[in-house]
């Protein structure tokens, strides 16, 4: 067990290496010229340009870029963003709301989904069934700014249940329409997953047994239908921790909140490596670390399968 | 039958679902609210992307914190005129030495006086390239700077001398009337002693001297000002403080004022351009506003080189366009059309420029000037408009554009978009873009002279389509040397009328400036900057 963890880890480090170079490469190659765009439609002198250009180390090749900011991130040194911030602090306060936001979106999904799907698996054909296929249905065709803004509008604006934006109160209710929005898609998919996945093991051989010995309904459906069900379905929620961190960049953007995802784009738009690659590195990190958590699980929720 | 009733099961939720909705109707709470009391007003920001360093921020974001927290020379009124702030007295005798003196008793919030070395070491610190401020650019007029306003000798400026704590002389490379005019504008405000010591630091919490002090900058989410108890300028805050909250998004920040979350914003989203003006739920102020639109064609293009042919054709493609059904279907009327070079906002505007009716819309006589330049030489091949797709509503009115001429011209014409406006504005800069493409003007100080000398003077830094005339040079310094406000308004005028002959670049519309209020706000008042004057609005 132990032998393997440590093997999965080792693994992350080409991973990221790889990614990181990457990504480098790609906003390297993006068009246009970061200093020109910083001054506007100003002009810029040569020997302010050259001032900038070595600051922030765009003078370089961009292999040797590469190498530079991988030895500064050894030491937590990301490096200094165009507004003079150190690139970590950018992202020491930005991770954690994006963090909490996609937790709590995965904690919504989680739950509902399965229980939603676990009770129309085991009720298949019947009314509550066909609801939750239909709503999941127009779930998953609705794009999440449509439903981020519907949302807003009736329980932030109308209703006032709750502040149409977060800004920097990052509270549970503050940010629970948005954690319902951001999780919402995923839920549809949760629960079909769940679904399908009971209606499987409804009829597998050792639910049949589990019933001959006369061991009660709930009971199997809980032990042997609901357990077994949630392989697939934990393998999809690991997966989408990542998602949910990365593609939360609309949801931040509707609900104004200054998460990871914010910072991510803002940095694009205006060509800002250090914070493009930093941020991508950490995402990388979650996603190995998730997916690593879900392999994990899969022994607790399968005896047949032990990692040695 | 399982259909049927699945509907009635649907149908049913739905109706339980609004009676839902309709009972919480009533008893919705009061989202947000202010803790530091009803006086202080919320203002939609955006986090300032560079320190707030007065010649180091040249965006909105920091821009408009700037602006209230430090004082200059002189102030803008809200109309665009211009009055002495911290200035006792700017003098010249032949417009090109000035002799700049100070009032008694300004300080900055550290208790600190604000002297003569408060502005001449913050414009010497702005010019120097080793510190690469990117407002540098302000310096340009100065003696001892370089065609972008950097030093060339060092740390600091032979134009710049100290006579005494309250007096200092500036001496300009060429004679510049307006130059008191300029000296309001965020890059020429003081900084106190201590800035120099640490200016990372001072770009985080930077003391100042203006209406308001920057209590705290609490990053990506707010801004918090304070009254400045010290202040006696000509900005007296009617408000007890401001609060710039930061928003990536201008939907959300439109939302906040929905629900009077937030008090003010500058910005119309995309999304409600047609509908703010209507919603009962805010108030909407919308005047002509200073900023501009123009399509420049570089007279490196074939068929548009200076001369006969180049003329005819950039004026057929001038009364090619109709700008009045631009404004009002893609703008809903949040533009208006030009008339010159400028804006009617300039105290210097002037209404009757020779050559003006270029500007109006005429396809037939459009048509029989672009055959009169095929008379020449013929033109082949396609003509293209290139925009940066970045920017909110530039692909709209292009491709209207480019439609307009398509039909009116009878030619190919084609819209040609960038990604990003950096990738774009370096092509323009290497001058390697090969179509014609949008550009614009924000005016830095309210004159009709900053919308043509920096754009259309020879070697000019904002000179994107490298127009030069000498006529119009000679024009332009004669305007710089001008006696009194009605001479240059004058030769201002006739300067835009060769203008409206050459069409260096072609006018097309103003952008109105724009605010979006809560209900109960009142005082906005939008001046020419296209921000609302903060230190007016109250509620």
């Amino acid at each position: 067990m132990w032998r393997y963890i440590v093997r999965r880890l080792l693994q992350t480090i080409p991973v990221v290496l790889g990614s990181t170079l990457l990504i480098y490469a790609l906003v390297f190659l993006q068009p246009g010229d970061p200093i020109v765009a910083l001054f506007g439609e100003k002009p810029v002198s040569e020997a302010a340009r050259a001032q900038l250009e070595a600051q922030y180390n765009l003078d370089q090749p961009f292999l040797i870029q590469w190498l530079l900011f991988l030895k500064g991130a050894l030491v937590g040194d990301f490096g200094i963003s165009y507004s003079g911030q150190p690139v970590a602090d950018l992202i020491a306060r930005t991770l954690p709301v994006t963090f909490q936001l996609a937790f709590m979106a995965m904690i919504i999904e989680a739950i509902l989904g399965v229980i939603a799907g676990f009770y129309a698996g085991i009720r298949r054909g019947k009314i509550f069934d066909s609801t939750m296929l239909i709503v999941s249905l127009i779930v998953i065709a609705i794009p999440i700014f449509v439903l981020g803004f519907a949302l807003q509008l009736i329980f932030g604006v109308q209703l006032q249940w709750v502040p149409p934006t977060v800004g920097s109160n990052t509270t549970f209710t503050n940010l629970l329409l948005p954690a319902v929005v951001l999780g919402l898609v995923s839920f549809a998919y949760v629960l079909r997953l769940t679904r399908t996945s009971v209606i499987e093991n409804l009829t597998a051989d050792h639910v049949r047994t589990a019933r001959a010995h006369g061991v009660s309904d709930s009971l199997v459906n809980r032990r042997h239908v609901l357990r077994n069900s949630l392989i697939p379905v934990v393998t999809f929620l690991g997966a989408d921790l990542g998602t949910l961190m990365a593609g939360a960049v609309v949801t931040e953007g509707i609900f104004n909140i200054n998460g990871i995802g914010n910072l991510a784009y803002q940095a694009i738009l205006r060509g800002e490596n250090p914070t493009v690659v930093s941020v991508v590195t950490i995402m990388v990190l979650i996603y190995v670390v998730a997916s690593l958590l879900v392999d994990l699980l899969y022994a607790a929720l399968d005896p047949r399968i032990r990692y040695a | 039958m399982q259909s049927k009733r699945m509907f009635k099961y649907v149908a049913a939720l739905s109706i339980a679902a609004l009676a839902f909705t309709a009972c919480g109707g009533g008893e919705g709470e009061e989202a947000g609210g202010t803790a530091e009391g009803e006086a202080v007003i919320h203002a939609h920001g955006t986090e300032p992307q560079n320190p707030l360093i007065p010649t180091n921020t040249n965006e909105v974001g920091g821009g408009h914190i700037v602006d209230q927290i430090f004082a200059g020379l002189v102030s803008y009124n809200t109309d665009g005129s211009t009055e002495l702030e911290v200035a006792e007295s700017i003098e010249s005798e032949d417009n090109l030495t000035w002799t700049i003196t100070l009032k008694d008793g300004w300080t900055f919030s550290d208790g600190s006086p604000v002297t003569a070395n408060s502005f001449v070491d913050a414009w010497n610190y702005g010019a120097d390239p080793e510190n690469a401020q990117l407002s540098a650019y302000f310096f340009n007029p100065i003696e001892g700077t370089d065609q972008e306003g950097n030093s060339t000798e060092g740390d600091t400026l032979s134009g710049l001398e100290v006579i005494d704590d309250l007096t200092f002389e500036v001496t300009l490379k060429e004679p510049a009337a307006d130059f008191p005019d300029r000296l309001g504008y965020s890059a020429y405000f003081p900084l106190p002693e201590v800035a120099f010591e640490d200016m990372e630091a001072f770009g985080e919490k930077p003391i100042s001297n203006g209406p308001y002090v920057l209590e705290e900058w609490n990053h990506d989410v707010e801004a918090v000002l304070s009254k400045n108890p010290d202040y006696e300028g000509n900005r007296t805050p009617e408000n007890d403080g401001l609060v710039f909250k930061f928003y990536t998004d201008p939907d959300a920040a439109y939302t906040d004022i929905q629900s009077g979350v937030l008090d003010i914003t500058y910005q119309v989203p995309p999304s409600a351009i047609s509908t703010f003006q209507d919603d009962a739920s805010v108030q909407a102020f919308a005047e002509p506003g200073s900023v501009n639109a123009t399509i420049t064609i570089p007279n490196y293009l074939e068929h548009f080189e200076d001369g006969e042919e180049g003329q005819l054709r950039r004026a057929a493609i001038s009364k090619a366009i109709d700008r009045e059904a631009i404004t009002s279907t893609i703008f809903d009327d949040t533009r208006t059309p030009s008339t010159d070079f400028s804006s009617p906002l300039m105290p210097d505007y002037s209404e009757d420029i020779e050559g003006a009716e270029v500007l109006e819309f005429d396809a037939e006589e459009a048509q029989e000037l672009w055959a009169q330049a095929d008379e020449i030489n013929e033109f082949t091949g396609t003509f293209e408009l290139s925009y940066n797709a970045d920017g909110a509503g530039n692909r709209e009115w292009v491709e209207a554009v480019t439609n307009q001429l398509r039909e009116n011209l009878e030619i190919d014409v084609e819209p040609n978009a960038f990604a990003t406006f950096a990738e774009f504005r370096e092509l323009i800069t290497n001058r390697e873009i090969d179509t014609a493409f949008r550009t614009g003007w924000q005016p830095d100080y309210p004159s009709v002279y900053n919308y043509i000398a920096p754009v259309f003077g020879t070697g000019a830094g904002a000179n994107d389509g490298d127009y030069s005339n000498p006529d119009f040079d000679e024009l332009l310094s004669q305007a710089a040397s001008a006696e009194d406000d009605g001479q240059r308004a004058e030769i201002l005028a006739d300067a835009q009328a060769i203008l409206m002959e050459d069409l260096p670049a072609i006018p097309l519309w103003n952008q109105d400036a724009v605010a979006i209020a809560a209900e109960g706000v009142e005082g906005v008042q939008v001046n020419w900057q296209n921000q609302p004057d903060y230190y007016l609005v109250t509620k």
